[in-house]
């Protein structure tokens, strides 16, 4: 009976089908929930920079790295970006003493977020490039999430390992 | 904090990823965290106490040499029920694109998953053909860690992917202090006696052993006594055979070293020469030589001009240049002070490369995965790192 064989074969095609589509959407959620975990640790680790720095201004080099850390405390996210890179430059252009525990505290979370930064733009990479899969564009899937945008700041890392020193 | 290591390759078989896991276990149980390693390895063989294996291995081959791993549907079930028992806040495989225990933790892994990277496969077949099966062991991975530029390279380059760039680890303290062999490293006086070493399968063309025996054969003739020591792979003859006969007996061949008595020779040496003409990916030879406080005169490759920085903690010559490095060797040979200068830069270049260092930046790591699984910021003191 050829008509059996073609219902059986339609339904193990329907079945493999589904089976793939739940296991791409589930893949999707997974991808964009791990993209905004990362988001918040990055924010958090911004947050802790920009305090560290201003306690740190508070004490010594004054004004511009007090004023500096302050913008980027409360910047309106469309500004966050510009000014979290320019309190990497007013950091840049004091002179840090590792020994001293305010300095190096600025230069830990420093440190911190040059690795939530690192582990956000990998993240996100990845939940952008599953969104825009074209079946997974075509059914909608993960259009709960808002679509997850890179932060683009420049690498916030302070002092630079002897080992990373560029030759000459 | 609980650490979950897993180790692709044999312990049963030395080689440089299966030293790199001992040494991180080892710095990590030192900072006061809880590790578990596992690894294939025989049921009979001999394994440190952090070492869970896995079960036997099978050679195959692998990126151009043979690598012995365990795959497959048992391995899977060991992975898992080491995952569930361990119950690990973080999971650090290795290597995780060879079909490997790796692979199977990395899949099975619900928590962070932080991988490092060894091998710079620039232009792997696997890489290109799998792409997509690839991408989900990917995924599922929240931190990459590269140990070398190179390895770093092939992430940004074929994998589209950033990575955390940390170095090897040496232990300084098993090469600092230890004792030479007797007799060596001799004098080392004005135009007579010095003693050079090498260690490495001189056969290999990109090791640059033909372009240190110019060398040798060259300066020997001006400077009595000088003396050359060789350690690694080989048959005798066949190295000897590369010298001219009056030459030979000045020459001295140790075979294939253990890790102890790779310390001793390099302790044994006036100057370790590095003469490599490529191919190396990270210069763990050249951290180690500093760690034992030897003068090191080696090629400029990228790799080693970052090892040395930039040539502050050894002389570098032109790669492939066997006149300039006859030259550097006799002068280096001539002055102390200088060697003794060089070896001084050495000791604080090679400190950051020390297990504890490079172990703390590793928890950074280990940190930063936890947070992006969670959301949440981690206290310095609950990592270790104050």
């Amino acid at each position: 009976m050829p008509g059996m064989w073609w219902v059986v074969g339609a339904t193990v095609v329907v079945a493999l089908v589904a089976v793939y589509l739940i296991w791409t959407a589930g893949r999707v959620e997974r991808l964009q929930d791990r993209a905004q975990l990362a988001a918040r640790a990055l924010d958090a680790h911004l947050l802790r920079r920009a305090a560290a720095a201003a306690v740190l201004a508070e004490r010594r080099f004054g004004v511009e790295l007090y004023a500096a850390a302050r913008i980027a405390l409360d910047a309106e996210p469309e500004e966050r970006e510009a000014a979290e890179n320019d309190l990497t430059r007013q950091l840049r252009s004091v002179q840090l003493d590792p020994t001293d525990a305010d300095c190096e505290a600025v230069i830990a979370a420093s440190r911190r977020l040059a690795l939530a930064r690192q582990v956000h733009t990998d993240l996100v990479r990845d939940a952008r490039s599953a969104r825009s899969r074209p079946l997974v564009r075509l059914l909608r899937m993960g259009r709960r999430h808002t679509w997850p945008r890179y932060f683009d700041i420049d690498d916030p890392t302070l002092t630079i390992p002897a080992a990373d020193v560029p030759s000459r | 904090m609980r650490i979950g290591i897993v180790c692709p390759y044999s312990f049963d078989v030395p080689g440089g990823v299966q030293n790199h896991v001992m040494d991180l276990a080892e710095a990590l149980i030192g900072l006061g965290h809880e590790v578990s390693v596992l690894a294939p390895a025989d049921e009979d063989s001999p394994l440190p106490p952090y070492v869970v294996s896995a079960g036997r291995s099978v050679p195959l081959p692998y990126n151009g040499s043979v690598a012995r791993i365990a795959f497959g549907p048992v391995s899977t079930a060991r992975v898992r029920r080491w995952i569930t028992r361990g119950d690990f806040d973080v999971l650090h495989v290795h290597e995780p694109l060879a079909l490997s225990l790796s692979m199977l933790a990395v899949l099975s892994a619900r928590g962070p998953v932080v991988a490092t990277f060894h091998t710079a496969m620039t232009r792997s077949r696997m890489l290109a053909a799998a792409q997509g099966v690839l991408q989900i062991v990917l995924e599922r991975i929240t931190a990459r860690i590269a140990v070398s530029a190179l390895a770093r390279k092939v992430q940004v380059e074929h994998l589209d992917g950033g990575a955390v760039e940390i170095p090897n680890g040496v232990a300084v303290a098993k090469f600092a202090g230890v004792e030479p062999l007797p007799g060596w490293p001799g004098e080392c006086g004005s135009a007579t006696g010095g003693t050079l070493g090498f260690l490495g399968r001189f056969t290999e063309p990109r090791k640059g052993f033909p372009i240190l025996r110019d060398a040798f054969v060259e300066l020997a003739r001006q400077r009595p006594g000088l003396r050359l020591l060789v350690a690694g792979p080989g048959d005798p003859d066949d190295l000897f055979n590369r010298f001219p006969p009056d030459l030979r007996d000045r020459v001295t061949f140790l075979g294939l070293v253990s890790e102890e008595e790779k310390a001793r020779m390099l302790r044994s040496v006036h100057l370790y020469v590095a003469p490599n003409t490529g191919g190396e990916s990270f210069g763990m030879i050249l951290t180690e030589a500093l760690a034992a406080s030897t003068t090191v005169v080696a090629s400029d490759l990228d790799a080693f001009r970052r090892v040395l920085d930039g040539g502050r903690a050894g002389r570098m010559f032109p790669t492939g240049d066997a006149v300039t490095l006859r030259a550097t060797l006799s002068q280096l040979l001539d002055d102390p002070l200088a060697r003794a200068e060089l070896t001084a830069c050495g000791d604080q270049v090679v400190a950051n490369f020390d297990w504890p260092v490079v172990a703390r930046r590793v928890l950074e790591v280990y940190a930063a995965a936890i947070e992006a699984t969670d959301g949440r910021v981690i206290d310095q003191e609950w990592v270790g790192l104050t």
